[in-house]
């Protein structure tokens, strides 16, 4: 909104309210070309804090709570602002063909420089934490221009990657090293931000810490881009730290909650903690808007092998009939594990894995494996039928199974012939791993199987 | 996040562009957003925060009894009536016949 009567307006009525998702919308730069203009074209360079001072003065009048350097902080925040949408405006009518200039590099610095004075608010301008919504929504766009001004870099330099790049680098360039460059340094701002937020020492009702959730989730999500999983751990320890010192979690609005969960659940998933994955992010899918599709899909990427590991339990066709993405992505490899079908999943996991390694879900699923193995196995028992029913007794099973029938489940499919020494050791593995109760008994070529729970927790 | 906001940035440029200068060349410079939307990135919600009604638990999908649909265990029932359980069954009579011979 361009600076006059009506922006100073909706500044005062935020302000009386204390209302900071009304005042934050004064600081977005998800404006219309013609919008931007508007502002941009309003002021200019020489009288704009002039201006933003009058009428910022003139507007909170009878507003008693603020002071002149808290009122000179939100001048510069503004003018700042006001100077970013004039390069933001630049950057979308930059055409193509000469982007050797780099507009969003430019757009990624100017807000900085706002960031910048909007932080300096906070620590020496006596901002109250009322208005921590401001620093939402120019902390995410910061992550975004960050990200374009890196993609305009990117695909710049890759298109004149033999005058520009050579010219300006020496002979050790490496593209891949500068490929983040604004989004790392991004982290690094919004880290600071973290700790501006996540160590303010104001009681809790008027604290930055009510803050720290929403830095946290954006701070996450730049790493994850950025591949570190080792500094995200680092934002959960000082949470957890903290922890006793913050508002209780469920305090926090559910899409910081649902958005925290996730990635709380990813990255415990990627070192391999199953079971707390799949706690938090089971939390993320309970607590989930029912509309949000796509975060549910990408919630249930991870659960699903989660589950597959904790409990060995499946998708059902339901849980997964809105998304015809994860069905294509797990729906033949489930079938497989169920019916036992070894050489089947092992096409199946080829079959996918380009996309399971970029979804970094792999080499979770490869341990499906075992539980295919363990329901063909179980098969081959069941297969085996009941030892000569004695009068008046229930019927047992027949626990003595030769080897050799395993080995032909185990071949069957691939056509290969598997040595007994294999499957042995298969078998061997199946009992360590406590997917089949029974011992080998090398001499006779058999296994022999528990009479009560041959394959726990599958009912035989 | 990040492709969410481009989208909705794209419409409004657009509308813009189109609408009062539609020679201008910005609709080629609003292309260069689209090739980050193809990562998996957690979205923005549209809304803050939500009532417990608009939860996933709440609607079919959550926790507490009523995850049982949603689950199942990852055995075959006991039902071998498919291709795969027919051949393996051959399989193991033709061990079983070979161990007698």
């Amino acid at each position: 909104m361009e600076f006059g009567p009506s922006f100073y307006h909706e500044f005062a009525e935020a302000w009386g309210k204390q209302d900071g998702y009304r005042l934050a919308p004064t600081l977005s730069p998800e404006l219309s070309t013609e919008q931007l203009r508007t502002i941009y074209q309003s002021q200019n360079a020489h009288n704009v804090k002039n201006a933003l001072k009058h009428g910022l003065q003139g507007s909170v009048a009878g507003v008693d709570r603020i002071d002149q350097v808290e009122l000179q902080a939100w001048v510069e925040v503004y003018a700042a602002y006001w100077k970013a949408t004039g390069v933001i405006l630049d950057a979308w009518e930059t055409s193509d063909g000469d982007s050797k200039e780099l507009p969003w590099s430019k757009v990624y610095e100017a807000w900085t420089d706002l960031l910048n004075f909007l932080l300096r608010g906070y620590q020496n301008a006596g901002f109250e934490a009322w208005t921590i919504p401001c620093l939402y929504v120019v902390c995410k766009h910061l992550r975004i221009f960050a990200i374009k001004a890196d993609a305009e870099r990117n695909s710049n330099s890759a298109s004149s990657l033999d005058d520009g790049a050579a010219a300006n680098f020496q002979d050790d360039f490496d593209p891949e090293t500068n490929k983040n460059q604004k989004l790392e340094d991004c982290a690094r701002v919004l880290g600071r931000v973290f700790n501006v937020c996540h160590m303010d020492r104001a009681p809790i009702e008027e604290s930055r810490k009510w803050a720290s959730y929403y830095i946290a989730n954006l701070l996450l999500k730049t790493y994850f881009r950025l591949n570190s999983a080792s500094l995200s751990k680092h934002i959960l320890n000082s949470l957890r730290a903290g922890r006793a010192d913050m508002p209780p979690f469920s305090a926090f609005p559910k899409s910081q909650q649902v958005t925290f969960e996730y990635h709380q659940g990813v990255l415990a998933f990627l070192e391999e903690n199953y079971a707390e994955a799949e706690e938090h992010l089971t939390a993320a899918w309970n607590q989930c808007h029912k509309a949000a599709t796509r975060n549910k899909e990408l919630i249930l990427t991870y659960l699903i092998p989660c589950h597959l590991i904790t409990n060995h339990t499946l998708p059902t066709e339901k849980l997964l009939e809105p998304y015809p993405r994860l069905q294509k992505l797990f729906l033949p490899l489930c079938r497989c594990i169920k019916r036992g079908e070894l050489h089947k999943f092992d096409l199946a996991l080829q079959e996918g894995e380009d996309e399971f390694v970029k979804r970094r879900i792999y080499l979770t699923l490869e341990r499906g494996r075992d539980i295919a193995l363990r329901n063909l196995l179980r098969k081959v028992f069941i297969a085996r039928g009941f030892e000569d029913a004695k009068e008046g007794e229930k019927p047992v099973r027949r626990t003595r199974v030769p080897v050799a029938e395993f080995a032909a489940a185990i071949s069957l499919g691939s056509q290969e012939k598997i040595d007994n020494d294999e499957v042995e050791c298969l078998l061997a593995n199946m009992i360590y791993k406590g997917h089949m109760k029974g011992y080998i008994s090398r001499q006779h070529g058999i296994v022999v199987l528990s009479k009560s729970g041959a394959f726990p927790g599958t009912g035989v | 996040m990040a492709s969410s906001q481009t989208t909705s940035k794209k419409d409004d440029h657009k509308t813009a562009t189109t609408e009062n200068k539609p020679d201008q060349p910005q609709a080629t410079a609003e292309q260069k957003p689209a090739a980050l939307e193809e990562d998996d990135e957690f979205e923005d919600f549209p809304v803050d925060d939500w009532e417990a009604e608009d939860t996933e638990a709440a609607n079919g999908g959550g926790g507490g009894e009523g995850t049982q649909h949603l689950w199942e265990e990852s055995w075959d029932d006991d039902d071998t009536t498919d291709d795969f359980s027919t051949q393996l069954k051959e399989e193991l009579k033709k061990v079983e016949a070979s161990k007698k011979r």
